[in-house]
């Protein structure tokens, strides 16, 4: 779709993901068995037609570009549009506040300025959704508004999620926060080109805000509406919910939605074989990717490539991410495991269905 | 452009008659294998682990499905600058144009081609073997023997002998006897169809070859017979790896299986010899939890809901709840749908297998069932 440039933001964290995301930025957490969550906007923008995407990159950006390299894997390595990887502010540690920080946009205004698309499509790239964003086109160029927000029915409390109130679909309100049954934020909408930098433009003096702060006072002169996903949402902004998200897959409903073959995840390919699942190995409800041997007991869990669990190894209700070898006798329950990991013979690895326990990535730099 | 010191031409213009249903509408070396691979991969990825950057491919039987599968090359880093894949039809000349007619015919109509890089050698390859071999050994070989040819040799069982190409040498490696399938064999080392030429000699004796009306143009039944009785230097490499050009629906069964094994002939995914391959990007498994798998090889997009045992699940294959499939390779996209029975069967891609309908016979003296591509098994 020409009518649309894609904006995906990457540069932001939640303190209490820090643990888990260490050098990582959240949306290049591992998800999936395969995927690093931001594969699913950048999935979307491609599987809705739009072909030119830039990415608002982090400080410590080499978990992003390792993964999305030159965008071949999304068909984004083109000569007309494709990917462009994009500066962004350098934040704190952590930064909740912000997610549409004015002074991004405003860095990277030759990109926005040169693209002759009337559209900008923005979204977080933390956003667990299978979305095609034609939708929310037809609806934002059928309404007339400036700004279209994406939002769905919070299911339950967040506290970094924002609110969005409105009146007859006009908002008037974004706040941080929302309780069950509020309009919550899916961190994406689509914006005029010409108004984003106009908006740029206007609140330079404050371009240290978000842009739905700083525009906060005139939601009367400034159209923005709502469109609502029905679709599935995967939170990850604690570790509770992340683990959670990561376990959703397993419900076939959500596993076939989110791995819709006619709106296929797309993500950094590897030529790792297919899995060996070994005589007397017992395997239960998990997800499991290629590159895995399983010769012991896998229950209600997500593995990632090229994990080893050797016999007699039981692991129940955890995440073991790629490369990790959970060795003979060894038992990992209510786990996250980060990568390349090696739960020696006989350890007992537990954490609780309240508190998951996390083992931080063993990375030598091999 | 830079002189290039060896290229490949890959065969793989070939049925595989003997395969069945299998190529019925492909050709062999673009039958699935492995779960996640096409036969061509195999050789493919050789190449690029050989450091073979350039490579001629050599099409012709039903070459729709290879061509798009082989693409730009970049799925197993062949797409460089200045090399390669190419793909090579047959085409037509301002005097007509004619089919390739045998193994050498192929070359011998790509000599141009071979002219462009005007490399030293010509490895010349067949694209529907299995095997992990790095080429650079036998071409080192080759030019320490100041070789004219070079043909590649693997050990057989001698009474096996009777099937191959046998080459006899003496004890320097030097062929001095070149037998199709002899009755009473004085060597086991069979030919793999690998062979590395001097390009000069290559062209020369290919040239030759097309001016003689009762050659059959083949490499084994002409070429070599050939240089040998002119006395050019013949030499053979001895590979004692696992090599095999499942030719034949038991033979492809066997070596489908033997990778289920703790011990399968080679590794795949060894960082020196990984198999490459054009996957698209699927999904994880999903495995069911009342389901049951034991000695599996299984790959993305499969959901397993019900009994895998001992089989090879390709790529996004369906296994449904109280379903049962045993000793049996399931190729891309094959279903089988709920309750239904698969034994020491090969079904073919996206092939469906209904509720109820039991496939297949577990007695091992009968023959191994194969369901073609696309047919779907309905109750009766």
């Amino acid at each position: 779709m020409d009518k649309i440039v894609g904006l995906i933001t990457t540069n932001y964290g939640i303190k209490e993901m820090d643990l888990i995301a260490g050098e990582r930025t959240l949306s290049s957490l591992p998800y999936g068995s395969r995927y690093r969550i931001i594969d699913f906007p950048l999935s979307n923008m491609v599987n809705s037609g739009i072909n030119t995407v830039g990415i608002i990159t982090p400080y410590k950006y080499r978990s992003i570009i390792d993964h999305i390299g030159t965008g071949s894997e999304w068909s984004l390595d083109r000569k007309r549009g494709g990917l462009f990887i994009l500066p962004g502010s350098i934040f704190g540690v952590s930064n909740s506040e912000s997610r549409f920080m004015i002074r991004d946009f405003e860095l990277n205004i030759t990109y926005l300025h040169r693209s002759p698309a009337p559209y900008v499509l923005v979204t977080a790239g933390s956003v667990v959704s299978n979305m095609d964003y034609t939708g929310l086109y037809e609806a934002h160029k059928k309404s007339g508004a400036d700004i279209t927000m994406v939002y769905n029915i919070a299911k339950e409390d967040d506290e970094y999620l924002c609110k969005i109130d409105d009146t007859d679909g006009k908002v008037n309100k974004v706040s941080v926060g929302v309780k069950e049954g509020d309009k919550e934020f899916l961190d994406c909408f689509i914006i005029n080109r010409e108004k984003l930098l106009d908006i740029v433009e206007w609140y330079q003096a404050v371009n240290f805000k978000d842009l739905f702060d700083a525009i906060e006072d005139e939601y009367d002169k400034i159209d923005v509406r709502l469109y609502e996903f029905a679709g599935y949402y995967g939170n990850v902004f604690s570790v509770k919910k992340y683990f959670r998200s990561c376990m959703d897959p397993l419900n076939l409903d959500i596993n076939r939605e989110i791995f819709n073959p006619d709106m296929p995840v797309l993500t950094k390919g590897h030529d790792t074989a297919p899995t060996k699942y070994n005589e007397g190995c017992k395997v239960k409800n998990s997800l499991i990717p290629a590159g895995c041997t399983i010769s012991g007991t896998v229950e209600d869990s997500v593995l990632f490539r090229n994990v080893v669990v050797e016999e007699g190894a039981v692991i129940k209700n955890s995440i073991i991410m790629q490369k990790c070898v959970i060795k003979a006798g060894a038992v990992v329950e209510n786990a996250i495991i980060d990568m390349k990991n090696v739960i020696q013979e006989g350890i007992v690895v537990k954490g609780s269905k309240e508190s998951i326990y996390f083992k931080e990535k063993n990375d030598k730099w091999d | 452009m830079k002189k290039k010191e060896c290229i490949a031409m890959l065969l793989a213009g070939g049925q595989g008659s003997r395969l069945g249903a299998l190529t019925k509408k492909v050709a062999k070396p673009a039958v699935s294998f492995g779960g996640k691979y096409k036969i061509i991969d195999f050789s493919l990825s050789n190449c690029a682990n050989s450091g073979i950057d350039t490579v001629g491919v050599l099409t012709q039987y039903r070459p729709f499905i290879l061509n798009s599968y082989i693409s730009s090359g970049k799925s197993w880093d062949l797409s460089g600058r200045e090399g390669g894949i190419f793909i090579l039809p047959p085409y037509a000349t301002e005097s007509g144009g004619q089919w390739y007619a045998g193994t050498a015919d192929s070359v011998y109509q790509n000599i141009e081609f071979m002219d462009i890089y005007d490399s030293e050698y010509v490895l010349i390859l067949s694209g529907d073997h299995l095997y992990s071999m790095n080429y650079q050994d036998m071409l080192r070989e080759h030019i320490n023997n100041n070789a004219d040819l070079t043909v590649s040799v693997i050990p057989v069982e001698w009474k096996e002998a009777t099937r191959f190409g046998i080459i006899t040498s003496d004890e320097e490696g030097k062929i001095v006897k070149f037998t199709e399938k002899p009755k009473k064999p004085d060597s086991n080392l069979a030919s793999m169809g690998i062979y590395i030429f001097k390009k000069k000699v290559l062209v020369k004796a290919l040239i030759e070859d097309s001016k003689n009306e009762n050659s059959s143009h083949d490499f084994g039944k002409n070429i070599i017979p050939k240089l040998l009785e002119e006395g050019k230097r013949l030499f053979c490499y001895q590979f004692n790896g696992f090599w095999r050009d499942v030719g034949t629906i038991p033979e492809y069964y066997d070596t489908n299986m033997s990778f289920l094994s703790h011990n399968p002939p080679f590794e795949l995914d060894e960082v020196e010899s990984q198999v490459m391959s054009n996957s698209n990007i699927y999904p994880p498994q999903y495995i069911g939890a009342d389901s049951k798998l034991s000695s599996c090889i299984v790959s993305n997009a499969c959901y397993v809901l019900g009994e895998a045992v001992h089989s090879v699940l390709s790529t996004g294959c369906y296994v449904g709840e109280g379903a049962s499939v045993r000793d049996s390779i399931l190729l891309p996209g094959a279903r089988v749908e709920p309750g239904a029975v698969v034994r020491r069967a090969i079904l073919g891609d996206n092939c469906v297998i209904e509720s109820g309908v039991v496939i297949g016979s577990e007695d091992p003296e009968d023959e191994i069932t194969v369901i073609g591509n696309n047919r779907v098994m309905k109750a009766k």
